[in-house]
């Protein structure tokens, strides 16, 4: 009866670390999954869905992160998941729907 | 019962229900809410969430719209903060169990997660505690809908705490309700002290933050008098100050039977005794305590008030209005005393890192003469309805003076020209409250027509004291031997001439230093309103000889404890009543 789970490791790179736009990027992702997502921190462990929590990690620059996953498709949210920290949150790309080269101040 | 120290600005004593405001100028209403209001108020929550929400995603499809994609991003991030789930069940218990009201939770768990943003090491993150502030905001809205009124409309007395008090709200309060007030931040000069003042109700200011610990409702005793403001006070502590409400409205009724009676001397010597006055209501309160006139008209209201530059007609109106109660007895517009970072449709200052020693007042004025000009024409206009004077503030060089009544003499050409009737002996006076012209008076008292002391700039000048700024408010001191010799220097050289000299700065009202003033010699005094009757008491109980012994005992001392200690004992010796 106990659900698939995965584990990840990340690291974050972008400059200005997991602000606004990266971590509502970060909550959509997830929910268009059926796992439940956990992000932690040291000690601390939020939920990927929830944007505020994200944002008091704090996560900036260097930081490290484990991504939990539970659900059927665990493996899979947090492949799409890693890609994203990979990718930075896509801030190079100039302009397009996910866009964030220009966060607003 | 909690009891906060702040800085005494308008005195008296008051109990009264809070009436708590945040920085927005929201009215925060009561913290709890009763048990069988739990399932409503959460209804109420729930229901300011989602409208928060629909008013997000308009916002943002408007902006990208009109900007693009990626700048209505940032209310994307937004919306997915408000339906945070954890949030959202922080607030629930926090109504649910501790029957906080949905308004105080939001903003106290706003609050909360806002200081964990500031305090992330990215500054970057840091910053986002705005987009915090800004989602609080929001929901507050939301939640207090018409509520929101902040002290325009009121229904029943309240004291007023809050963060700060903007000029605007100050001159559009409720003033039949507004009992006193109490903010966090502001100095003696702060639109709270003067406003206060105006409205002769007790006011303290600079308590530090202290709101989140008050809810609207709550009980408070204000203390304008030791600068003091009571929370929930004990029993015992309200019995003493319902005590002390009952001696103050005795002695005010004592008080006033002076008021027909002349302001002089025991010994006879005639004075007078002027209000300060910033709204032109305050004028009756000059009339109750049979003031001799206005002695200090302070005009930056008249610019603070609104959004828009006042007209030649808002001026006239205001000062018409002062001078139709002042029957004959003068009154005294000084021109605006303000810097450029107030008047508004005037560009911002670039270089203003020191106001008190920038573009300000006077130095202003004839930098941007269309301004100056209505003001003066609206003067003019006014003189011919009663004895108006007109004095400029912050007169530093001789070559100022000249080029300000150079350009009264222009504006009373104009109004020449156009048949417009005015006063064409216009008493012309200047404030003396730099030390420079304090070192120049024996060449001023020729080109002006009266002298007016502004002790409170002087002081700040003299001893290079900021008395907004906490760590040095210690240093201000007005009994100061330097400020005493100054005075001393301003009379002397206004009777050399003679013209009147008057002194219209705080010290003039404070009981402490009438001996000493009219020992130096002052005759003339401008206080607020509310300070009458007891200057006019200790006028009318001592001697010119009395007060000379004083004054020149005072100035041998070396230091302003030992000149202050010294004439508190010599005030309760002559006046034992006033003297505590």
């Amino acid at each position: 009866m106990s659900q698939p789970t995965a584990t990840r490791t990340v690291v974050v790179t972008n400059e200005s670390g997991i602000h606004a736009r990266a971590a509502t990027l970060v909550a959509e992702l997830v929910r268009c999954f059926e796992s439940k997502v956990m992000l932690i921190k040291g000690n601390e462990r939020v939920e990927g869905t929830d944007v505020l929590q994200v944002l008091s990690l704090g996560a900036g620059q260097g930081n490290e992160l484990s991504l939990e996953a539970t659900g059927q498709d665990a493996e899979k949210v947090l492949d799409e998941l890693v890609k994203l920290f990979t990718e930075n949150f896509s801030e190079e790309q100039s302009s397009d729907k996910e866009g964030n080269g220009t966060e607003n101040k | 019962m909690q009891k906060l120290q702040g800085i005494a600005v308008s005195p008296g004593v008051v109990i009264g229900e809070a009436l708590v405001m945040d920085n927005e100028g929201f009215r925060i209403p009561r913290r709890f809410v009763a048990r069988d209001a739990v399932e409503d108020e959460l209804e109420r929550l729930d229901k300011a969430i989602h409208a928060a929400s629909d008013e997000i995603v308009r916002n943002r499809e408007a902006v990208s719209q009109e900007l693009g994609e990626k700048y209505g991003a940032i209310f994307e991030a937004h919306l997915q903060m408000l339906q945070d789930s954890r949030l959202r069940s922080e607030l629930e218990e926090m109504i649910r169990q501790r029957h906080y009201s949905p308004e105080y939770a939001v903003s106290r768990t706003l609050r909360r997660y806002a200081r964990v943003f500031q305090r992330l090491e990215s500054s970057y993150l840091a910053e986002r505690a705005s987009d915090i502030f800004d989602i609080e905001k929001r929901l507050l809205r939301n939640l207090l809908g018409r509520r929101r009124e902040g002290i325009s409309h009121l229904t029943s007395p309240v004291l007023v705490l809050t963060h700060n008090l903007t000029p605007s709200e100050t001159t559009n309060l409720d003033r039949r309700f507004v009992r006193g007030f109490v903010t966090e931040i502001g100095g003696p000069g702060s639109h709270t002290a003067i406003v206060a003042e105006a409205l002769e109700i007790p006011a303290v200011v600079g308590t530090g933050p202290f709101l989140t610990e008050v809810s609207g409702g709550d009980q408070v005793i204000i203390d304008g008098d030791k600068g003091l403001v009571i929370l929930q006070p004990d029993e015992e502590t309200l019995a003493s100050y319902r005590h002390e409400e009952e001696e103050i409205r005795s002695m005010a009724t004592r008080l006033q039977a002076l008021r027909d009676l002349p302001a002089e001397t025991a010994d006879g010597v005639g004075l007078k005794i002027f209000g300060n006055i910033e709204f032109p209501y305050e004028v009756d309160h000059c009339v109750d305590r049979g003031a001799d006139g206005v002695g200090l008209y302070r005009t930056e209201f008249l610019y603070l008030g609104s959004e828009t530059e006042p007209n030649e007609d808002v001026h006239y109106e205001a000062y018409g209005q002062v001078l139709r109660s002042m029957g004959d007895k003068p009154v005294t517009i000084r021109t605006f005393d303000l810097g450029a970072d107030k008047v508004p449709h005037l560009p911002d200052p670039e270089d203003e890192r020191n106001p008190f020693l920038g573009l300000r007042s006077v130095r202003l004025a004839l930098r941007n003469l269309p301004l100056f000009r209505t003001q003066l024409r609206a003067i003019l206009r006014a003189s011919a309805l009663g004895d108006v004077r007109v004095m400029f503030p912050l007169v530093t060089t001789l070559l100022e003076l000249r080029q300000a009544k150079m350009v009264v003499a222009d504006v009373m050409e104009d109004l020449q020209e156009h048949g417009i009737e005015f006063n064409s002996k216009l008493k012309i006076g200047m404030m003396v409250e730099v030390p420079a012209a304090v070192m120049m008076l024996e060449r001023f008292v020729d080109e002006v027509d009266f002298l007016s002391i502004g002790t409170n700039d002087l002081i700040q000048y003299t001893l290079a004291v900021d008395r907004s700024n906490k760590d040095v408010v210690g240093l201000y001191n007005a009994c100061d031997p330097a400020i005493l010799k100054l005075i001393k220097m301003t009379i002397e050289a206004a009777d050399s001439k003679p013209i009147p000299v008057n002194l219209c700065g705080q010290m003039s009202g404070n009981p402490i230093y009438t001996m000493l003033l009219l020992g130096m010699g002052l005759r003339n005094f401008s206080v607020a309103p509310s300070a009458i009757p007891e200057i006019k008491k200790i006028c009318r109980s001592v001697t010119i000889e009395q007060c000379e012994v004083a004054a020149s005992r005072a100035m041998t001392m070396e230091n302003a404890r030992e000149i202050k200690s010294y004439l508190k004992e010599e005030l309760k010796k002559r006046v034992p009543e006033l003297g505590q």
